[in-house]
């Protein structure tokens, strides 16, 4: 089973070869044993890497732990792989209507940047408005209706392009 | 399970304006909660002082567990009936600890009229039987009643529903083995009589509690027998020489003492093993929902943002997330419990029908309670979706809920219009408990649109019969008709009928919703079955 996490901020991938009889991991490419795992009354957490004995307190809050080794703090998070597919697929670039209906307004101009989540067109069916947003931060590129025009369900009625490909 | 992302913007224009606007409404809502609850006339007060008596809102805290929640229900019950003079429909009914045991408390308000029953007192109580019924909650009723509201005797008595569906639903509980107890406190006349014999334990007070099928001037009336309350139905008469009460208590303070320890025997219910997490706050400030809810009933909202509000963490595992996107489903957990969630973010089409009802099977399979956030204008209309058939998938959902197993829960976040609230579980489908935000409003259409139909039909009508129509003629039409059906929309038009158990500020729903998933678990979880849909 393998995973990333960050550790204060730098991705580090982490495979988990072996959990008996000992801990055998993978970090970033290469292999360490874990061995002689225990807690203290005062809830320090002793280990031994190839090894090296290693002494250190954590907590956690939700998916972020903070360690304290040697004196030092770091903060590990896991890292959600749903959240780095999210970021790759922020290149989606069409505005779709979701329901059949017309434009009621447009409230960006074409070549104006937008940032994600922010209103570009406001529609209306069946007697319920919408404000579509921009699915990511860019530039409106295109607006294919405009105000009183009808559209399909699922049609494109606008187009975003990256920041920096505006004015190519 | 992933945080949901917020894409709110508290800073905005819009964010500010809706925030401004639904504090207000909660600001309302919590006054005329006020007003229901406390605000009684002088003289009533005074009167129930003379006779020794709590008020009824004192008995019901002395009883419960301190420190414990309660969830009262429908406190806006005939907010808009009877010109206002029966709050609360004069019967408290809750959902709270005592000794220990989440039970449902049902109490009259001796404070209005004696405590009689309005048509709308009954319903109350026959709905808070329901949910004994239902979840399999042991019932406390403090009695202080003056019997039926003789004055509206033909709503209140003949029918189904009416009166004597109290008494059915009694006799009921007793068969499924959920506990009763009733604390007389004052009169419990004719029907009302009922309540203490049904329960399967009773107390009454010395000198102001109680029972009998007539009292003192119905017996002169029938039999010309001169007979005084005491020796007719009081409490050393019931409780030594009739047998209709159990124990005589000297105090209202004494009877609840000897209620509290007459729970403290029962046994403890086994609850079904709901799937638990353990429980985290929402991420997000749930004070934000008034930011988002719109001041339009028109304007449309994402309900990941109010979903985010509402559950544990805020995590959120969305099911076919890019399927029938107009109906969010998902995994969450509320107080730790885990549940199903369905959620408007549109109309409802074919795929996103097909999508609720699948999403619903799965969790009938997986025995996870269902919780519906209503914000429905209804199905998607139009040539096409009807030669796709439209009615066909809608049905499969409305199939697939009504027959679930596993509890059901219902919040009314914004509009309720149309064919969509019976497949999000409105009343008519037996969600355990179905509660409303104060901008909820309901009906069989929009306003706007309900006024166009109105006006135009009458607007023919006045052609047909030849008198003359101008522009100020219909626009005087619509605006009537707008307002008279607005009215009947409103939130408090509907809690006042009992439509749904109570209106809810939406920063307590999370709160409301554990309360009511942990009593739904009282009741067993049937074996999954399904009726066929017509695929």
């Amino acid at each position: 089973m393998g995973f990333s996490i960050t550790l204060d901020g730098a991705a580090h991938e982490v495979e988990i070869l072996e959990l008996r009889p000992r801990l055998k991991l993978r970090i970033d490419g290469r292999a360490y044993t874990v061995t002689g795992e225990q807690q203290e009354e005062d809830g320090r957490h002793r280990l031994e890497i190839d090894g090296r004995p290693v002494s250190f307190a954590r907590v956690h809050v939700g998916a972020r732990q903070a360690l304290r080794i040697d004196g030092r703090t770091f903060e590990a998070v896991l890292v959600d792989p749903r959240d780095e597919a999210d970021a790759a697929a922020a290149g989606h670039d069409h505005v779709r209507a979701p329901m059949p209906g017309a434009v009621i307004q447009v409230h960006k101009r074409v070549g104006e940047p937008v940032s994600r989540g922010e209103t570009l067109l406001t529609i209306e069916s069946m007697k319920l408005q919408m404000a579509l947003a921009a699915p990511r931060d860019g530039v409106l590129a295109e607006l294919k209706r405009g105000v009183g025009e009808t559209f399909d369900k699922d049609e494109i009625v606008a187009e975003l392009e990256p920041l920096d490909r505006a004015g190519d | 399970m992933r945080r949901i992302q917020s894409l709110l913007t508290p800073s905005s224009a819009a964010f500010r304006a809706n925030d401004a606007h639904n504090r207000r409404l909660v600001r309302e809502f919590r006054d005329r909660q006020e007003a229901a609850r406390h605000l009684r006339p002088q003289r009533d007060l005074d009167r129930l002082a003379r006779q020794g008596k709590m008020l009824p809102r004192e008995r019901v805290a002395r009883l419960l567990d301190p420190g414990t929640p309660f969830l009262e229900l429908s406190s806006l019950a005939a907010n808009m009936a009877y010109g206002g003079e029966s709050p609360s429909a004069s019967t408290i009914v809750g959902i709270g600890i005592v000794s220990g045991r989440e039970v449902i408390v049902r109490s009259d308000d001796p404070t209005v009229k004696g405590g009689a029953w309005y048509p709308l007192s009954i319903k109350k109580s026959v709905r808070a039987l329901d949910i004994a019924i239902e979840n399999r909650l042991p019932v406390i009723h403090l009695c202080d009643s003056a019997g039926g509201f003789l004055q509206l005797q033909s709503e209140l008595f003949p029918d189904r529903h009416m009166a004597g569906r109290i008494f059915r639903n009694q006799s009921q509980l007793s068969k499924m083995g959920v506990k009763q107890l009733a604390l007389v406190f004052g009169h419990c006349t004719a029907g009302g009589a009922y309540i203490p014999a049904l329960s399967d334990y009773n107390v009454i007070v010395r000198g102001t509690g109680a029972v009998f099928l007539g009292g003192p001037p119905l017996v002169r009336a029938a039999t010309g027998e001169d007979v005084g309350v005491e020796e007719l139905g009081g409490a050393d008469m019931h409780t030594s020489v009739s047998g209709v009460c159990d124990y005589p208590a000297e105090t209202e303070i004494e009877a609840i003492h000897i209620g509290r320890e007459i729970v403290a025997q029962w046994d403890r219910p086994r609850k079904w093993d709901c799937q638990r997490e353990p429980v985290e706050p929402p991420a997000y400030d749930p004070e934000e929902l008034y930011g988002i809810l719109p001041d339009d009933i028109k304007r449309q909202f994402d309900m990941r943002e109010i979903i985010a509000r509402v559950v544990d963490g805020s995590r959120f595992h969305e099911y076919q997330p890019d399927y029938g996107r107009t109906l969010v489903c998902g995994f969450a957990n509320i107080w730790g419990y885990k549940v199903g969630v369905l959620a408007n973010n549109g109309v409802l089409f074919n795929d996103s029908s097909l999508k609720g009802a699948h999403f619903i099977e799965l969790c009938n399979q997986n025995a996870t309670p269902l919780v519906f956030l209503q914000n429905i204008t209804g199905y998607m209309v139009g040539r096409e979706y009807e030669r796709r058939g439209i009615t066909k998938d809608g049905a499969k959902m409305i199939m697939a809920q009504a027959c679930s197993r596993v509890p059901k829960f219902t919040v009314m976040c914004n509009g309720s219009f149309g064919a969509g609230n019976y497949g999000m579980c409105g009343r008519a489908f037996d969600a355990r408990f179905l509660f409303a935000w104060p901008n909820h409003q309901i009906g069989v259409m929009g306003g706007d649109q309900a006024a166009n139909t109105l006006a135009e039909v009458k607007l023919n009508q006045m052609k047909r019969n030849g008198e003359s129509v101008d522009q100020a003629e219909i626009d005087r039409v619509w605006g009537e008709t707008r307002k008279a059906y607005q009215e009947q929309l409103s939130a408090y038009f509907s809690t006042s009928q009992l439509w749904d158990d109570g209106i809810l500020d939406p920063v307590d729903t999370r709160n409301a919703l554990g309360v009511a998933i942990s009593a739904s678990l009282n009741a067993p979880l049937p074996e999954p079955g399904y009726g066929v849909f017509r695929f």
